[in-house]
């Protein structure tokens, strides 16, 4: 029986490398995925180089600084780097979209930037064309344009019937055909294991890589059982074709807009203007850290009074003004976080809702579990945004210290009075050392396997349904 | 010749010599068949039997059930009434091992139009778990009398002709005890058409047995030891070549295959 089958598979190829559609197809295929795949990778390595570089100089340069009062450093601020993973080569993901650079500095919670103005540039150039869209939209089409006919050509060539008459059965018949578009794909992976293998070169994981290809190549074995099944179903390859390149625009366009239109209206988000508006009056509760003396530090002070059992806060063993600072940071902090939280968790959910579109279109699935496993997805951009903001916290609290520890309060009291008082607020440039070296990497390849398992669910359903459809089917085709 | 239908019984005597019987059991027999297709009954109680190396046509207009009733031998209709078997065995009940004992023409068939003749036979025999070598498949193609230079062209440059030769080719190279040929003749030049008559009947005397199905009383007459006549579904005419007699006699069908559709 598999004889026949491999036969069958065998013939369909001969077929293809005989037609002029078919190589025409998959030479412009092979351009476009070796056009965007080289442009988006030279992109990434150069960006992944230039951030890298980025980083190490941004932290030179802060280590570097004088001698300087503390709290200058903590409005000296540092910037981090959000390096590209090496499978961005393959999907870059949302690194487009959301910055990939933080400027930390105290009582703040500043956004991402863009790293350079070329690359938010980017985003609407070819280069924004790459290698995981050319899978996720252009693997469909291809195999639409050279599978449609599997089934339908037999039926309206009058093939069918000796074909079937040589004992061959539907069932055969159509496992055949679709190993035949099944080897197609693995071709058409070929692109895909070279970038992997690339990745791993520069230190991917290599369970990630493997979870990619497997991802996009049960992704295009769906697309070979759904392209069968109509070739079995209809009459004419007109209509075939017509089914095909539907299905394929409402689940490359239609859906996913619905997607992400649905997530927005189901769960709306406050306008960042509004949220800003807000935060910064609770903000403003909490007190300026940089007057010591106002009314919402008042109770620190007495408490700090009563703790070390003096009268005045210039007989405190620690810089009053520093505490201040150190505590206000804190208190700060946690407003701030608690509405980086709450936006990131609504993103989060939106993101979750406008997945589970995956179960109606195989595109939204295999794009949530590409962007999962590459480390490009939104929770790795969440989890940038939270490291970049332990960074930032750390150093402030950390030259708070130092002012709290250091630095004499009438001494830093006044600063203002002349050169040589403000000289002696000065502390040793060995306290930048605080800062904390930032290094973003990608989640681990089990978190990342982890986080696209719904997406393989997804498409492990659409194959597993189609594939049920196409085997009832081939048991029921005729001449 | 004997002539018989539902309301003229056949001549018992000239019938005996192509009755079952145990010792020799007939290779393909329809009893009672009735099918259904798209909710209309195509075959009505048709009752027939194949003795081996017999030559049995079915002979009909447009519509009357002929292609139907190959379907149904090869298991791809399941009869909605009666029964058909193949070697003594119920259609179904083995589908496989049935399939591997019939060689079938179809009504216009096709090969693939880009591959050449040898391509064309070598995938196809494949595909039924055998195989030929070129000196074998180029001696079938000399009895289907296809030009050698055409051979190795693809057959999307063939005539309906030459693509018929190919198809037949196929079934003689099946090398199986049954052959079903649905309107074997169609397309084919008179010239091609004697030359295939003749093939058949080699076939048939080499112990082959053939069930064609066929508009062409001509054709139908010279080649065939029984011509059955399908109207509507119901077999309405038999017609027996009588012994030592090489063709059934023409007029008689034709009378009665014109008068049955002027009816």
């Amino acid at each position: 029986m598999m004889n026949s089958v491999f036969s069958i598979a065998r013939e369909e190829w001969r077929l293809w490398l005989r037609s002029r559609l078919a190589l025409s197809a998959l030479l412009v295929f092979a351009l476009l995925l070796t056009a965007t795949s080289t442009l988006i990778a030279l992109r990434m390595s150069a960006e992944h180089q230039q951030r890298t570089e980025q980083q190490a100089l941004a932290e030179e340069t802060f280590l570097s600084q004088p001698d300087r009062h503390p709290h200058r450093m903590v409005h000296y601020g540092h910037y981090v780097f959000r390096v590209p993973p090496p499978l961005s080569v393959v999907d870059p993901g949302v690194d487009a979209v959301t910055g990939q650079s933080i400027f930390l500095e105290g009582h703040r919670q500043n956004t991402a930037m863009f790293a350079d103005a070329g690359a938010s540039a980017n985003i609407g150039s070819f280069e924004a064309l790459n290698a995981a869209l050319v899978y996720q939209l252009f693997v469909p089409l291809l195999l639409i344009a050279i599978g449609h006919g599997l089934i339908v050509r037999e039926r309206e060539e009058n093939t069918l019937a000796p074909l079937l008459a040589q004992n061959v059965t539907g069932v055969m018949l159509c496992l055949g055909k679709w190993i035949a578009l099944a080897g197609v794909t693995l071709v058409l992976l070929l692109p895909l294991f070279v970038m992997t293998a690339v990745a791993v070169a520069r230190g991917e994981s290599l369970l990630a890589s493997a979870g990619l290809i497997g991802i996009y190549a049960l992704y295009s074995l769906v697309w070979c059982s759904l392209i069968l099944l109509v070739s079995a179903l209809v009459r004419s390859r007109g209509l075939g074709l017509g089914i095909l390149a539907l299905f394929w625009l409402g689940a490359v366009l239609i859906v996913p807009r619905s997607a992400v239109e649905t997530a927005s209206s189901v769960m709306p988000a406050e306008g960042k203007l509004e949220a800003d508006l807000r935060m910064q009056a609770d903000l403003r509760e909490v007190g300026d850290g940089h007057y010591a003396g106002a009314p919402e530090f008042m109770q620190l002070q007495a408490n700090l009074l009563a703790q070390y059992d003096v009268e005045r806060v210039e007989d405190l063993p620690v810089n009053f003004r520093g505490v201040v600072a150190e505590v206000n940071e804190a208190d700060l902090t946690e407003v701030m976080n608690r509405y980086a939280e709450e936006r990131m968790a609504l993103e989060a959910r939106q993101a979750r809702f406008a997945e589970s579109f995956g179960w109606l279109s195989p595109v939204v699935a295999v794009s949530a579990g590409s962007r999962a496993l590459s480390g490009t997805d939104l929770a790795t951009h969440h989890r940038f945004l939270r490291e970049a903001e332990a960074v930032r916290f750390d150093f402030v609290q950390g030259l708070n210290r130092v002012h709290v520890e250091q630095l004499d309060y009438i001494i830093d009291i006044n600063r203002s009075n002349d050169t040589a008082s403000e000289r002696r607020t000065r502390m040793s440039a060995e306290n930048w050392n605080v800062l904390d070296e930032f290094n973003f990497q990608a989640a681990p390849a089990t978190e990342r396997l982890t986080r696209a398992t719904p997406a393989l669910t997804m498409l492990s359903a659409w194959f597993l349904l189609l594939t049920a459809g196409g085997i009832f089917v081939s048991r029921r085709i005729r001449p | 010749m004997v002539v018989s239908d539902k309301t003229s019984p056949s001549d018992p005597q000239a019938n005996a010599t192509r009755e079952s019987s145990p010792i020799d059991a007939p290779v393909l027999a329809a009893e009672s068949l009735s099918v259904i297709r798209s909710g209309q009954r195509v075959l009505k109680d048709v009752t027939f039997r194949i003795s081996p190396g017999e030559v049995h046509a079915l002979l009909g207009g447009n519509g009357a059930g002929k292609s139907t009733t190959l379907l149904t031998f090869l298991g791809f209709l399941t009869p909605a009434g009666g029964s058909v078997q193949v070697q003594g065995r119920d259609v179904g009940e083995n589908l496989s091992a049935i399939r591997r004992t019939i060689a079938y023409l179809p009504e216009a068939a096709s090969l693939y139009g880009h591959l050449n003749a040898y391509e064309n036979l070598g995938y196809f025999l494949s595909l039924a778990g055998t195989n030929a070598d070129r000196s074998a498949l180029d001696d079938v193609l000399d009895r289907v009398a296809l030009q050698s230079g055409a051979r190795g062209m693809r057959m999307q440059t063939y005539s309906k002709g030459m693509r018929q030769k190919v198809a037949i080719a196929l079934a003689i190279l099946r090398d199986t005890p049954i052959l079903l040929l649905d309107e074997p003749t169609s397309g084919l030049d008179p010239v091609a058409i004697d030359d295939f008559n003749r093939l058949v009947r080699d076939l048939a005397d080499a112990g082959r047995t053939i069930l064609l199905v066929t508009h062409d009383v001509y054709g139908a007459c010279h080649v065939a030891d029984r011509i059955d006549l399908l109207q509507n579904g119901e077999l309405v005419g038999t017609f027996d070549r009588p012994p030592g007699i090489d063709r059934i006699d023409t007029e008689a069908v034709h009378e009665a295959f014109a008068g049955r559709a002027a009816a």
